[in-house]
């Protein structure tokens, strides 16, 4: 009779353990705190993401594997954790104000919010595809829920169904690819997964093949690329404000992690056949993102039409691959979050109970009535169109950069039109907020120090980032080169 | 081995046909009976493939608790239990067209073989053997499953449940 | 192994064969057929039935069944477990108690939120 003794490195995983215990101990203060004192649960979420934080920095010293090498702890993974500590802490920032204006005394919201970015840090360490199937789950059945939090309105519970029909399908899909992808190579590590195809395995396998197919159509649901967008914009619409900006700035980091890992690292030998099929999927997505957000007048859906489209830029670099691709998708993720969550963040604040002023004209002469919030939205839309000198060019410069670098130069062209096609629409919210006569009987705002530090720290990091992007791009170069080997 | 084939076909068929009935049928409480059938069917099959830990789940979680949640849910909504609900719309030809390319395929793939797979099939009682992976190899992942499963159950009842207040 | 599974094959097609060829051939062949309405009706335990039985269902029975589903998946993870416990020791004692732990907060959480009262 033999003892096998588990291979637990407590470790390895404390961030993730100081999440998932905030996460707990929220779910049960909960219960005892009065309706309408869930204030703290902020605060002690933030404190579990700061301490998770924390703990992440050790980890940085030497990259390792751990759980049977189930879990990888290298820069890339610390890279999107700490990313997504920042998402989940802006979140949360962003919220308090929100859910009080909106009257969501419930303070599961912390909770799910926390077990979201368990989800997400998971996709982002998981070695295993075991691992990163949960992840994702876990991430998503807490964002179905997140989605549909505002149960008395009609948009929001139209947005959690949409959301889990399609998030279960597109996970049907994925779980599929991930069964191909076994059945060609026998396992599920994807260390051993990128061993076998490294060592001159049959690379005309046809389930190899399915397997990447389907694996590339499950992570384009949850990224939100054509021809998987369709439910974006809706969902996008009818969620929750803040929970919106997370899912865009979140969900979209994480499933580009765990599909970097798989396709950049485990799928290497592949790249020239599943570089044709992305190439024709950035095109699709970026251009079909921008040409929509033209026509769009809710400023909700507008982003989420943009942010279809950033993933299409995403999809550029990946295509293009190589130090210098990767790299910059980590920059572009990082900006895209911030200049994201701080638009948002505007969004909220202008906002008002029972009339959000979502709708475009709404922000006519907000320039003038409120000019601090105003020209922090004018940043943010100068950034995602991807005017210096913010950190939405430096992104998009990085971005075409390596495509044409890497050769894809006509992929390069399509990018930079697109770009300029979307100064259109971004612009048009800045020309609204300045160059407007203001609506009249417009309310006063009520705004609180978590939403101004989350505004200050969404600007800061946009303008940093566009002014001197030279040591996040040497981490991310740092953070990359683990997964090209 | 000669007598796995004829009844691999016997399960096979009632799978395919209870689903058909699943998704063609007129009468949404037919088809989560059905279903009920379809998922007996693939526990067949697991037996079969001597995945008997996993038919016993099928059996347990399928036909135990989904049906009967399904079943609620239909009994839920006022007049979906009518008879002679819609089941086609407009996108009948380009989800076809979809779904069948995927077919074809996956019959392809099929038909090209599995080259490479090497997985050692278990001879003996495998439940041991899940359970002894599970708590080794594969902890973290089954931990994580008991958040999962957290996250779900706060979800269904912040989604499903009356606000009291 | 798949073969000790044959055994359980028989003895349901038995089992159903058993139920159709009595009730639907022999039984037919048998009884005096003399319907009238009161025997037409459905049975419910001699009550006379009132309207259909299609009707719209309380919400409550679907929250108990969602309640339900969650704890199924802990039960049949707990199963292996128990099955390979006497060779796996202690730490995979604490392993399942973290796990039952995790899942308790549930219960709690869902006992708290009156989620298991008959309201």
């Amino acid at each position: 009779m033999e003892i096998t003794l588990p291979p637990v490195d407590l470790g390895a995983i404390t961030p993730e353990l100081i999440v998932t215990g905030t996460a707990l101990v929220i779910l049960l203060v909960d219960l005892f705190l009065p309706r309408d004192r869930k204030t703290p649960l902020a605060y002690l979420s933030l404190l579990g993401l700061v301490l998770a934080f924390a703990a992440s920095l050790p980890l940085w010293g030497r990259a390792r594997y751990a759980f049977k090498e189930s879990i990888s702890l290298d820069p890339f993974s610390l890279f999107f954790s700490s990313l997504f500590l920042l998402i989940a802490a802006l979140t949360i920032l962003i919220s308090t104000n929100y859910l009080e204006r909106e009257e969501i005394h419930r303070g599961e919201y912390y909770a799910l919010l926390l077990f979201a970015t368990l989800g997400m840090m998971l996709l982002a360490k998981g070695m295993d595809l075991v691992v990163l199937f949960l992840g994702l789950e876990t991430l998503s059945i807490s964002l179905y829920t997140l989605a549909g939090f505002m149960r008395a309105r009609l948009r929001s519970n139209e947005s959690a169904l949409k959301y889990l029909l399609l998030g279960a399908f597109a996970s049907g899909f994925l779980l599929y690819g991930i069964a191909f992808l076994y059945g060609a190579t026998g396992t599920t590590n994807l260390k051993k997964v990128a061993v076998f195809l490294g060592k001159g395995a049959p690379l005309s396998d046809p389930f190899l093949f399915i397997g990447a197919g389907l694996l590339i159509v499950g992570f384009g649901f949850k990224v939100a690329t054509v021809p998987f967008h369709m439910w974006a914009p809706d969902v996008y619409e009818g969620a929750p404000t803040s929970v919106t900006a997370f899912m865009i700035a979140g969900t979209k980091a994480a499933a580009f992690s765990a599909f970097l890992r798989i396709f950049l690292y485990s799928l290497a030998p592949l790249k020239p056949n599943w570089s044709a099929v992305l190439w024709v999927l950035a095109v699709l997505t970026m251009t079909l993102g921008n040409v929509v957000a033209i026509a769009q007048q809710n400023i909700k859906r507008m982003l989420a039409y943009s942010s279809i489209a950033h993933a299409g830029y995403i999809l550029v670099a990946v295509v293009a691959g190589g130090e210098l691709g990767g790299s910059s998708i980590l920059f572009y993720l990082l900006a895209y979050a911030l200049m994201n969550l701080g638009a948002f963040a505007v969004v909220i604040l202008l906002g008002q109970k029972g009339e959000e002023n979502l709708n475009l004209p709404d922000y006519a002469g907000v320039g003038y009535r409120h000019p601090l919030p105003a020209l922090a939205m004018a940043i943010f839309m100068f950034s995602l169109a991807g005017i210096p000198p913010t950190a939405g060019f430096m992104g998009k410069f990085y971005v075409f950069s390596a495509a044409v670098k890497a050769g894809y130069i006509g992929l390069a062209i399509i990018g930079v039109l697109n770009s300029v096609v979307s100064v259109f629409f971004y612009l048009r919210v800045t020309v609204m907020m300045y160059m407007r006569e203001p609506r009249a009987e417009v309310g006063p705002i009520y705004t609180s120090p978590a939403l101004a530090a989350a505004l200050v720290i969404a600007v800061w990091g946009t303008l940093q980032l566009g002014l001197f992007p030279g040591r996040l791009l040497e981490l991310a170069l740092r953070s990359i080169r683990p997964l090209l080997g | 081995m000669s007598i796995e084939l004829p009844v691999f076909y016997f399960l096979a068929a009632i799978t395919i046909g209870a689903a058909l009935i699943v998704v063609l049928g007129r009468n949404i409480v037919h088809c989560a009976f059905s279903l009920v059938l379809a998922f007996f069917g693939v526990a067949g099959l697991y037996v079969l493939l001597d995945a008997e830990f996993l038919a016993a789940v099928q059996v347990l979680i399928y036909v135990g608790g989904i049906t009967i949640l399904l079943l609620f849910a239909i009994m839920l909504t006022s007049r979906a239990s009518g008879p002679g609900v819609r089941i086609l719309n407009e996108q009948l030809g380009l989800s076809a067209l979809i779904a069948g390319g995927l077919f074809f395929l996956l019959i392809y793939a099929l038909w090209k073989g599995i080259p490479a797979l090497a997985i050692k099939v278990p001879t003996q009682a495998n439940v041991p053997t899940i359970g002894r992976v599970l708590m080794t190899s594969y902890v973290l992942p089954f931990e994580v499953a008991s958040v999962l499963l957290l996250a779900a159950l706060v979800g269904a009842l912040i989604l499903a449940r009356k606000e009291k207040d | 192994m798949a073969a000790d599974y044959a055994y359980v094959g028989l003895f349901l097609l038995v089992g159903i064969l058993f139920v159709v060829f009595t009730i639907e051939v022999l039984s037919r062949l048998l009884r005096p057929s003399r319907p009238n309405p009161e025997k037409l009706s459905t049975y419910e335990c001699g009550e006379r039935p009132i309207g259909g039985s299609w009707i719209q269902f309380h919400v409550r029975y679907y929250l108990y069944a969602l309640v339900y589903i969650v704890f199924a998946v802990e039960t049949v993870f707990l199963f292996p477990w128990a099955v390979a416990f006497h060779r796996l020791g202690f730490f995979a004692f604490i392993e399942m108690m973290i796990f039952i732990a995790i899942l308790l907060v549930g219960l709690a959480y869902a006992w708290k939120k009156g989620a298991l009262e008959w309201v």
